[in-house]
């Protein structure tokens, strides 16, 4: 039986609109970051660096850049005595409403990354997402669904920063 | 040769060449404390970066995952250097085929597939991949890279993608 549903295709070119990051690029965050990724970059902290207008942020940063917002539920602490909590909070995804497949585990099949300049300390950044295509494919265990979301970030002024396509796999829980 | 950062210098299109091998990035032994530290900066608890027995006992996974956004940092640095400061790197896709476990160390290669002269960059395409230890491929994918000409200006910054 196909996974493909009409309710489904419905769903393909969904889009959000658009959102903020919760903070702009802060440098001590980028600080942080890029002692993380272990890669000592000086433009990471050159305010003088001159092709890039200042100080950037590392290249996929801004994708990292939607957290929780201040006064957001804590679930690490509402959902603290529930053993099948992951820890994941669903309020860091791409705000896209989710897609109605019940008992379908989600894996990060990967994605597809486009880059046009880098964020820079101070900045705001901005997402909106969509869902690109939703796709089903046979694979050794069974169908599946390949969802591409599609975001795209940018700065306040619109200016394309990056865009990023990942593939999420979809196969009903064993 | 076991390299920890690539060499960062100007890199000009006329000195690549189809079948090209990078040098290859270490990143590792990828301690938990990695992975605990790349989690604390994204701000992401999932635990199965950092609760071993959530890990094992929940989720049924033989021990702590290297997160795959950190892979994806690693390819981000390693094209962006080799492309040196006057190059821009456009294009990244990758596949997470297989997962890393922590205590792991990942080695990064790269190979030049193709090489296209345009104006007033050239662009050069790559086949990368990330190995651990016992050289088991977890992360194949394909970069783009933009080049400056030996004489010519640093690749445009924004980058503009060339017309289709």
């Amino acid at each position: 039986m196909s996974l493909m549903t009409e309710e489904l295709k419905s769903y393909i070119g969904r889009e959000t609109g658009r959102s903020a990051a919760v903070d702009t690029v802060e440098t001590g965050a980028v600080r942080r970051y890029a002692q993380a990724i272990m890669d000592p970059d000086p433009a990471y902290m050159d305010n003088e660096n001159v092709r890039f207008g200042g100080a950037a942020a590392p290249p996929l940063y801004p994708a990292f850049m939607f957290r929780l917002p201040f006064g957001s539920p804590d679930y690490l602490t509402e959902r603290g005595e529930d053993p099948d909590f992951d820890g994941l909070v669903t309020a860091v995804s791409s705000g896209l409403p989710e897609l109605p497949l019940p008992g379908f585990a989600l894996l990060n099949g990967g994605a597809e990354i486009e880059l046009f300049r880098y964020a820079r300390h101070g900045e705001k950044v901005f997402q909106k997402s969509r869902y690109a295509d939703i796709r089903e494919r046979e694979s050794k265990s069974g169908p599946m669904l390949l969802v591409l979301v599609e975001t795209v970030y940018e700065t306040e002024a619109g200016e394309p920063l990056m865009r990023v396509v990942k593939t999420l796999l979809r196969r009903r829980a064993a | 040769m076991m390299d920890r950062h690539t060499e960062v210098r100007r890199r000009v299109f006329e000195e690549v060449s189809i079948g090209d091998e990078l040098p290859q990035l270490v990143k590792g032994p990828l301690t938990t404390a990695h992975l605990m530290r790349w989690s604390a900066a994204m701000e992401n608890w999932h635990k199965i970066h950092y609760d071993l027995p959530f890990a094992q006992g929940h989720d049924k996974l033989p021990g702590l995952l290297v997160n795959g956004s950190l892979k994806q940092q690693f390819a981000a640095q390693y094209f962006k250097d080799w492309a040196g400061p006057d190059g821009w790197v456009w294009k990244i896709g990758f596949q997470f085929r297989a997962m890393n476990l922590a205590g792991e160390t990942l080695t990064l290669w790269a190979r030049v597939t193709d090489v296209e002269p345009l104006e007033p960059y050239g662009l050069v395409r790559l086949d990368f991949g990330i190995r651990n230890d016992e050289q088991k491929e977890s992360t194949p994918g394909t970069a783009t890279v933009a080049l400056p000409y030996r004489d010519g200006p640093a690749v445009p910054y924004p980058f503009q993608p060339p017309v289709a």
